[in-house]
Protein backbone atom coordinates (compact mmCIF):
# COMPACT_ATOMS: atom_id res chain seq x y z
CA UNK A 1 0.00 0.00 0.00
CA UNK A 2 1.43 3.49 -0.85
CA UNK A 3 2.38 5.70 2.29
CA UNK A 4 0.00 8.02 2.91
CA UNK A 5 1.17 11.55 4.29
CA UNK A 6 -1.31 13.54 6.61
CA UNK A 7 -0.23 17.30 7.40
CA UNK A 8 -1.12 20.62 5.96
CA UNK A 9 0.29 22.09 2.45
CA UNK A 10 2.59 25.03 3.93
CA UNK A 11 3.26 23.18 7.36
CA UNK A 12 6.60 23.58 7.86
CA UNK A 13 7.01 19.95 9.35
CA UNK A 14 4.92 18.57 6.72
CA UNK A 15 7.34 19.91 3.83
CA UNK A 16 10.48 18.88 6.13
CA UNK A 17 8.73 15.13 6.02
CA UNK A 18 7.86 15.65 2.07
CA UNK A 19 11.06 16.48 1.35
CA UNK A 20 12.69 13.75 2.36
CA UNK A 21 9.94 11.32 0.52
CA UNK A 22 11.57 13.57 -2.33
CA UNK A 23 14.76 12.66 -1.63
CA UNK A 24 14.28 8.94 -0.85
CA UNK A 25 11.93 8.70 -4.12
CA UNK A 26 9.16 7.27 -2.18
CA UNK A 27 5.92 7.76 -3.78
CA UNK A 28 3.32 8.77 -1.56
CA UNK A 29 -0.33 10.06 -0.79
CA UNK A 30 -1.11 13.29 0.43
CA UNK A 31 -4.47 13.65 2.99
CA UNK A 32 -5.06 17.57 3.98
CA UNK A 33 -5.67 17.83 7.78
CA UNK A 34 -7.13 21.16 7.75
CA UNK A 35 -5.33 22.97 10.87
CA UNK A 36 -7.70 25.84 10.25
CA UNK A 37 -10.67 24.16 10.98
CA UNK A 38 -9.04 22.55 13.85
CA UNK A 39 -8.71 18.90 12.27
CA UNK A 40 -5.69 18.39 14.15
CA UNK A 41 -7.95 17.77 17.44
CA UNK A 42 -10.04 16.17 16.19
CA UNK A 43 -11.08 12.70 18.27
CA UNK A 44 -9.70 10.58 15.36
CA UNK A 45 -6.98 12.33 14.56
CA UNK A 46 -5.88 12.26 18.50
CA UNK A 47 -6.09 8.61 18.35
CA UNK A 48 -3.23 8.50 15.91
CA UNK A 49 -1.34 11.66 16.63
CA UNK A 50 -1.92 12.08 20.24
CA UNK A 51 -0.80 15.90 20.52
CA UNK A 52 -2.63 17.28 17.98
CA UNK A 53 0.23 17.82 15.49
CA UNK A 54 0.84 17.58 11.76
CA UNK A 55 2.36 15.24 10.03
CA UNK A 56 2.17 11.69 10.61
CA UNK A 57 2.49 9.43 8.14
CA UNK A 58 0.35 5.84 7.82
CA UNK A 59 3.29 3.18 5.90
CA UNK A 60 1.23 0.34 5.32
CA UNK A 61 -0.26 0.53 9.00
CA UNK A 62 2.32 1.69 10.64
CA UNK A 63 1.65 4.91 12.43
CA UNK A 64 4.25 7.85 13.07
CA UNK A 65 4.91 11.42 14.20
CA UNK A 66 7.09 13.66 15.09
CA UNK A 67 8.74 15.28 11.21
CA UNK A 68 12.05 14.59 12.27
CA UNK A 69 11.54 11.06 13.53
CA UNK A 70 9.39 10.63 10.32
CA UNK A 71 12.92 11.91 8.20
CA UNK A 72 15.22 9.04 10.02
CA UNK A 73 12.62 6.06 9.44
CA UNK A 74 12.25 6.89 5.81
CA UNK A 75 16.15 7.54 5.40
CA UNK A 76 16.71 4.18 7.39
CA UNK A 77 14.29 1.95 5.49
CA UNK A 78 15.23 3.61 2.39
CA UNK A 79 18.90 3.38 2.16
CA UNK A 80 19.55 1.84 -0.39
CA UNK A 81 17.29 4.21 -2.69
CA UNK A 82 17.13 7.79 -3.08
CA UNK A 83 19.89 10.22 -1.57
CA UNK A 84 21.72 8.54 1.02
CA UNK A 85 20.93 11.30 4.16
CA UNK A 86 22.15 9.00 7.07
CA UNK A 87 25.64 7.88 7.89
CA UNK A 88 26.21 4.07 8.51
CA UNK A 89 29.28 4.16 10.34
CA UNK A 90 29.64 5.15 13.63
CA UNK A 91 31.30 8.04 14.31
CA UNK A 92 30.20 9.73 11.23
CA UNK A 93 26.38 8.92 12.25
CA UNK A 94 27.20 10.42 15.60
CA UNK A 95 28.49 13.41 14.07
CA UNK A 96 24.86 13.69 12.03
CA UNK A 97 22.88 13.56 15.59
CA UNK A 98 24.80 16.36 16.48
CA UNK A 99 24.36 18.25 13.65
CA UNK A 100 20.42 17.22 13.93
CA UNK A 101 20.57 18.10 17.54
CA UNK A 102 22.33 21.56 16.89
CA UNK A 103 19.47 22.21 14.45
CA UNK A 104 16.72 21.20 16.85
CA UNK A 105 18.21 23.49 19.88
CA UNK A 106 20.32 25.83 18.37
CA UNK A 107 18.31 26.77 15.04
CA UNK A 108 14.70 25.39 15.86
CA UNK A 109 13.53 27.33 18.95
CA UNK A 110 14.71 30.54 17.65
CA UNK A 111 13.58 30.57 13.84
CA UNK A 112 10.29 29.04 14.14
CA UNK A 113 9.36 32.09 17.33
CA UNK A 114 10.34 34.35 14.30
CA UNK A 115 8.38 32.98 11.61
CA UNK A 116 5.38 32.37 14.19
CA UNK A 117 5.61 36.09 15.44
CA UNK A 118 6.09 37.61 12.07
CA UNK A 119 4.10 35.78 9.66
CA UNK A 120 1.56 33.09 11.34
CA UNK A 121 0.14 35.00 14.56
CA UNK A 122 -0.65 38.26 12.04
CA UNK A 123 -2.43 35.82 9.45
CA UNK A 124 -4.54 34.53 12.57
CA UNK A 125 -5.02 37.53 14.96
CA UNK A 126 -4.88 40.33 12.39
CA UNK A 127 -2.46 42.25 14.91
CA UNK A 128 0.47 43.26 12.96
CA UNK A 129 3.31 41.61 13.98
CA UNK A 130 5.97 43.25 16.49
CA UNK A 131 9.24 44.89 14.83
CA UNK A 132 11.75 44.89 17.03
CA UNK A 133 10.73 42.01 18.28
CA UNK A 134 11.97 39.97 15.32
CA UNK A 135 15.00 42.04 14.65
CA UNK A 136 15.97 40.85 18.41
CA UNK A 137 15.17 37.46 17.19
CA UNK A 138 17.09 37.94 14.01
CA UNK A 139 20.15 39.48 16.12
CA UNK A 140 20.03 36.17 18.08
CA UNK A 141 19.67 34.01 15.41
CA UNK A 142 22.33 35.66 13.76
CA UNK A 143 25.07 34.79 16.47
CA UNK A 144 24.64 31.05 16.07
CA UNK A 145 24.87 31.47 12.37
CA UNK A 146 28.56 32.78 12.53
CA UNK A 147 29.24 29.80 14.09
CA UNK A 148 27.74 27.64 11.62
CA UNK A 149 29.99 30.03 9.30
CA UNK A 150 32.92 28.79 11.02
CA UNK A 151 31.77 25.20 10.72
CA UNK A 152 31.00 25.24 7.59
CA UNK A 153 34.12 26.78 6.55
CA UNK A 154 36.34 23.83 7.13
CA UNK A 155 33.41 21.02 5.40
CA UNK A 156 30.56 21.65 3.18
CA UNK A 157 27.66 20.64 5.36
CA UNK A 158 26.94 20.72 8.97
CA UNK A 159 27.96 16.66 9.89
CA UNK A 160 30.60 16.55 7.18
CA UNK A 161 31.29 16.61 3.95
CA UNK A 162 27.86 14.83 2.57
CA UNK A 163 24.31 16.08 2.74
CA UNK A 164 22.41 15.45 5.80
CA UNK A 165 18.82 15.42 6.82
CA UNK A 166 20.28 17.63 9.60
CA UNK A 167 20.96 20.19 6.83
CA UNK A 168 17.61 19.83 4.83
CA UNK A 169 15.98 20.01 7.81
CA UNK A 170 16.42 23.84 8.36
CA UNK A 171 14.84 24.52 4.95
CA UNK A 172 11.43 25.18 6.17
CA UNK A 173 11.91 28.11 8.27
CA UNK A 174 15.34 29.12 6.08
CA UNK A 175 12.62 29.94 3.52
CA UNK A 176 10.12 31.59 5.02
CA UNK A 177 12.94 33.80 6.83
CA UNK A 178 13.81 34.63 3.18
CA UNK A 179 10.83 35.45 2.24
CA UNK A 180 10.01 38.25 5.31
CA UNK A 181 13.27 39.62 4.26
CA UNK A 182 15.76 38.11 6.41
CA UNK A 183 19.38 39.00 6.18
CA UNK A 184 20.73 36.37 8.21
CA UNK A 185 21.61 33.59 6.04
CA UNK A 186 23.33 36.00 2.73
CA UNK A 187 24.93 37.63 5.56
CA UNK A 188 27.56 34.88 6.02
CA UNK A 189 29.46 33.62 2.99
CA UNK A 190 29.47 29.92 4.16
CA UNK A 191 26.14 29.88 5.20
CA UNK A 192 24.79 31.22 2.50
CA UNK A 193 26.58 29.04 0.03
CA UNK A 194 25.21 26.13 1.83
CA UNK A 195 21.63 27.37 2.40
CA UNK A 196 20.99 28.36 -1.30
CA UNK A 197 22.39 24.99 -2.49
CA UNK A 198 19.90 23.35 -0.32
CA UNK A 199 17.21 25.32 -1.49
CA UNK A 200 18.23 24.74 -5.21
CA UNK A 201 17.75 20.65 -4.68
CA UNK A 202 14.75 19.33 -6.65
CA UNK A 203 13.53 18.26 -3.78
CA UNK A 204 12.96 21.29 -1.94
CA UNK A 205 12.13 22.79 -5.18
CA UNK A 206 8.98 20.16 -5.00
CA UNK A 207 7.29 21.07 -1.88
CA UNK A 208 8.63 24.47 -1.37
CA UNK A 209 5.39 26.16 -2.67
CA UNK A 210 3.13 23.66 -0.54
CA UNK A 211 2.78 20.01 -0.33
CA UNK A 212 0.82 17.64 -2.48
CA UNK A 213 1.11 13.44 -3.39
CA UNK A 214 2.90 12.06 -5.65
CA UNK A 215 1.45 8.70 -6.24
CA UNK B 1 42.64 6.57 26.84
CA UNK B 2 39.71 6.87 29.00
CA UNK B 3 36.61 9.11 28.02
CA UNK B 4 36.99 12.49 28.93
CA UNK B 5 33.56 14.06 29.80
CA UNK B 6 33.73 18.45 29.69
CA UNK B 7 30.64 19.20 31.89
CA UNK B 8 29.04 21.20 34.82
CA UNK B 9 27.98 19.40 37.94
CA UNK B 10 24.63 20.29 37.61
CA UNK B 11 23.89 21.33 33.99
CA UNK B 12 20.40 19.15 32.61
CA UNK B 13 22.62 18.49 29.66
CA UNK B 14 25.25 17.62 31.61
CA UNK B 15 23.72 14.81 33.67
CA UNK B 16 21.61 13.64 30.60
CA UNK B 17 25.41 12.42 29.34
CA UNK B 18 26.64 11.54 33.15
CA UNK B 19 23.37 8.94 33.48
CA UNK B 20 24.11 6.99 30.39
CA UNK B 21 27.59 6.75 31.17
CA UNK B 22 26.82 4.94 34.18
CA UNK B 23 23.96 3.13 32.33
CA UNK B 24 26.75 1.60 30.19
CA UNK B 25 29.31 1.58 33.05
CA UNK B 26 31.43 3.53 30.67
CA UNK B 27 34.79 4.59 32.51
CA UNK B 28 35.16 8.35 32.59
CA UNK B 29 37.46 11.07 33.65
CA UNK B 30 35.02 13.87 34.66
CA UNK B 31 36.60 17.43 34.23
CA UNK B 32 34.62 20.43 35.62
CA UNK B 33 33.34 23.56 33.57
CA UNK B 34 32.74 26.23 35.71
CA UNK B 35 29.64 27.88 34.08
CA UNK B 36 30.07 30.95 36.46
CA UNK B 37 33.33 31.91 35.61
CA UNK B 38 32.71 31.20 31.72
CA UNK B 39 35.43 28.70 31.62
CA UNK B 40 32.91 27.62 28.53
CA UNK B 41 33.38 30.60 26.67
CA UNK B 42 37.32 31.04 26.78
CA UNK B 43 39.36 30.16 23.35
CA UNK B 44 40.44 26.63 24.31
CA UNK B 45 36.63 25.41 24.65
CA UNK B 46 35.35 27.09 21.78
CA UNK B 47 37.83 25.01 19.66
CA UNK B 48 36.05 21.84 21.08
CA UNK B 49 32.27 22.93 21.55
CA UNK B 50 31.92 26.00 19.58
CA UNK B 51 28.45 27.02 20.47
CA UNK B 52 30.13 27.50 23.86
CA UNK B 53 27.86 24.77 25.35
CA UNK B 54 28.56 22.21 27.72
CA UNK B 55 29.22 19.19 27.96
CA UNK B 56 31.33 17.51 25.31
CA UNK B 57 33.11 14.37 25.08
CA UNK B 58 36.74 13.75 23.95
CA UNK B 59 36.75 9.52 23.12
CA UNK B 60 40.08 9.53 22.57
CA UNK B 61 40.07 12.31 20.00
CA UNK B 62 36.89 12.04 18.79
CA UNK B 63 35.26 14.86 20.27
CA UNK B 64 31.42 15.32 20.18
CA UNK B 65 28.52 17.70 21.92
CA UNK B 66 24.86 17.40 22.02
CA UNK B 67 23.85 15.49 24.82
CA UNK B 68 21.72 13.69 22.98
CA UNK B 69 24.13 12.83 20.13
CA UNK B 70 26.43 11.69 22.46
CA UNK B 71 23.83 9.15 24.77
CA UNK B 72 22.79 7.87 21.10
CA UNK B 73 26.72 7.34 20.37
CA UNK B 74 27.39 5.62 23.81
CA UNK B 75 24.13 2.78 23.53
CA UNK B 76 25.06 2.52 20.02
CA UNK B 77 28.90 1.95 20.63
CA UNK B 78 28.76 -0.11 23.94
CA UNK B 79 25.67 -2.76 22.79
CA UNK B 80 27.09 -5.60 25.04
CA UNK B 81 27.72 -3.60 28.31
CA UNK B 82 25.71 -2.02 30.82
CA UNK B 83 21.87 -1.32 30.77
CA UNK B 84 20.27 -3.52 27.44
CA UNK B 85 18.27 -1.71 24.98
CA UNK B 86 18.69 1.88 25.42
CA UNK B 87 18.68 2.43 21.88
CA UNK B 88 16.60 -0.87 19.66
CA UNK B 89 18.23 -2.79 17.22
CA UNK B 90 19.27 -0.42 14.38
CA UNK B 91 18.37 -3.68 11.97
CA UNK B 92 14.88 -3.16 13.37
CA UNK B 93 13.84 -0.21 11.34
CA UNK B 94 10.03 0.13 12.99
CA UNK B 95 11.37 -0.02 16.42
CA UNK B 96 14.40 2.21 15.46
CA UNK B 97 11.46 4.76 14.10
CA UNK B 98 9.31 4.55 17.60
CA UNK B 99 12.05 5.30 19.48
CA UNK B 100 12.58 8.79 17.53
CA UNK B 101 9.42 9.57 17.63
CA UNK B 102 9.47 9.57 21.36
CA UNK B 103 12.91 11.04 21.18
CA UNK B 104 11.98 13.96 19.06
CA UNK B 105 8.65 14.37 21.53
CA UNK B 106 10.71 14.87 24.07
CA UNK B 107 12.14 17.65 22.61
CA UNK B 108 9.49 19.41 20.86
CA UNK B 109 6.42 18.62 23.42
CA UNK B 110 8.80 18.72 26.55
CA UNK B 111 12.00 19.84 26.96
CA UNK B 112 10.85 23.44 24.93
CA UNK B 113 8.01 24.27 27.51
CA UNK B 114 9.46 22.24 30.72
CA UNK B 115 12.54 24.64 30.24
CA UNK B 116 10.55 28.20 30.02
CA UNK B 117 8.78 27.07 33.61
CA UNK B 118 12.32 26.13 34.86
CA UNK B 119 14.13 29.22 34.03
CA UNK B 120 10.87 31.36 34.85
CA UNK B 121 10.43 30.37 38.36
CA UNK B 122 13.87 28.84 39.11
CA UNK B 123 16.71 30.47 37.63
CA UNK B 124 15.81 34.39 37.79
CA UNK B 125 14.69 33.70 41.14
CA UNK B 126 18.12 32.81 41.61
CA UNK B 127 19.61 35.85 39.68
CA UNK B 128 17.52 38.53 41.37
CA UNK B 129 15.26 38.77 38.11
CA UNK B 130 11.63 38.75 38.06
CA UNK B 131 9.28 36.03 36.99
CA UNK B 132 7.57 36.55 33.51
CA UNK B 133 4.14 34.76 34.80
CA UNK B 134 2.21 34.99 31.73
CA UNK B 135 5.42 33.30 29.72
CA UNK B 136 5.43 30.77 33.07
CA UNK B 137 1.27 30.50 32.84
CA UNK B 138 1.74 29.70 29.05
CA UNK B 139 4.27 27.16 29.30
CA UNK B 140 2.58 25.25 32.28
CA UNK B 141 -0.78 24.72 30.48
CA UNK B 142 0.73 23.58 27.38
CA UNK B 143 2.92 21.80 29.11
CA UNK B 144 -0.09 19.93 31.23
CA UNK B 145 -1.51 19.40 27.46
CA UNK B 146 1.15 17.46 26.57
CA UNK B 147 1.26 15.49 29.63
CA UNK B 148 -2.46 14.68 28.91
CA UNK B 149 -1.44 12.83 25.81
CA UNK B 150 1.77 11.11 27.77
CA UNK B 151 -0.98 9.80 30.34
CA UNK B 152 -2.56 8.25 27.03
CA UNK B 153 0.62 6.72 25.51
CA UNK B 154 1.65 5.73 29.04
CA UNK B 155 -1.40 3.77 29.70
CA UNK B 156 -0.84 1.45 26.67
CA UNK B 157 2.64 0.55 27.45
CA UNK B 158 5.22 1.18 30.10
CA UNK B 159 7.75 2.93 28.28
CA UNK B 160 7.36 6.18 25.90
CA UNK B 161 8.94 3.96 22.91
CA UNK B 162 7.03 0.68 23.68
CA UNK B 163 7.72 -2.22 26.02
CA UNK B 164 11.68 -1.34 26.65
CA UNK B 165 13.06 1.79 28.93
CA UNK B 166 14.95 4.20 25.84
CA UNK B 167 17.02 6.81 26.32
CA UNK B 168 14.00 8.40 24.73
CA UNK B 169 12.39 7.67 28.55
CA UNK B 170 15.32 9.08 30.56
CA UNK B 171 16.19 12.02 28.97
CA UNK B 172 12.92 13.42 30.55
CA UNK B 173 15.24 13.47 34.09
CA UNK B 174 17.09 16.31 34.13
CA UNK B 175 14.02 18.93 33.48
CA UNK B 176 11.49 16.65 34.84
CA UNK B 177 13.06 16.69 38.12
CA UNK B 178 13.91 20.51 38.02
CA UNK B 179 9.45 21.23 37.58
CA UNK B 180 9.59 19.55 41.05
CA UNK B 181 12.12 23.27 41.86
CA UNK B 182 10.08 25.06 40.41
CA UNK B 183 6.89 24.61 42.38
CA UNK B 184 5.23 22.47 38.90
CA UNK B 185 5.52 19.35 40.14
CA UNK B 186 2.02 18.24 40.02
CA UNK B 187 2.12 18.35 36.56
CA UNK B 188 3.48 15.30 36.96
CA UNK B 189 2.17 13.92 40.17
CA UNK B 190 -1.54 14.47 39.48
CA UNK B 191 -1.17 11.75 36.21
CA UNK B 192 -1.10 8.73 37.59
CA UNK B 193 0.65 6.86 34.33
CA UNK B 194 3.26 9.59 34.17
CA UNK B 195 3.69 9.58 37.71
CA UNK B 196 4.27 5.97 38.05
CA UNK B 197 6.79 6.03 35.06
CA UNK B 198 8.67 9.32 35.99
CA UNK B 199 8.92 7.59 39.70
CA UNK B 200 10.55 4.50 38.27
CA UNK B 201 13.02 6.43 36.43
CA UNK B 202 14.16 8.57 39.13
CA UNK B 203 14.91 5.40 41.51
CA UNK B 204 17.48 4.43 39.10
CA UNK B 205 20.73 4.11 40.73
CA UNK B 206 22.36 6.14 37.55
CA UNK B 207 20.23 8.92 38.41
CA UNK B 208 20.63 8.86 42.25
CA UNK B 209 24.10 8.41 41.77
CA UNK B 210 24.53 12.41 40.15
CA UNK B 211 21.16 13.98 41.13
CA UNK B 212 23.20 16.10 43.27
CA UNK B 213 25.21 17.17 40.75
CA UNK B 214 28.48 15.11 39.22
CA UNK B 215 31.22 15.01 41.33
CA UNK B 216 33.79 12.74 40.25
CA UNK B 217 35.57 10.11 37.60
CA UNK B 218 34.71 7.06 37.99
CA UNK B 219 37.55 4.64 36.31
CA UNK B 220 36.05 1.38 37.32
CA UNK B 221 32.78 -0.08 37.15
Amino acid sequence: MVLTLYGYPRSTCTQRVAMTLHEKEVPFTFVLVDLVKGEQKAPGFLDKMPFGQVPYIDDDGFILYESRAIAHYLAEKYAEQGTPLIPKDLKAKALFEQAASIEAFNYNPTASKAVFDKIFKPELTGIPADEAQFQSLMAELGKKLDIYDQILSKQKYLAGNQVTLADLSHLPYAELLSQVGAKVFEERPNVSRWINELRARPSWQAVKGGVSGTA
Amino acid sequence: MVLKLYAAPLSTASLRVAQILHEKKVPFEFISIDLARKENKEEEYLEKQPFGQVPYIDDDGFILYESRAITRYLALKYPEQGTQGLVPDIKDVKAWALFEQASSNEVANFESLARVIVYEKVFKARVGQETDLKAYENAHSQLSAKLDAYEKILGKQPYLAGETLTLADLSHLPFGTRLYLAGAGDLIDSRPNVSKWFKALKERESWKEIEKGITASREEW
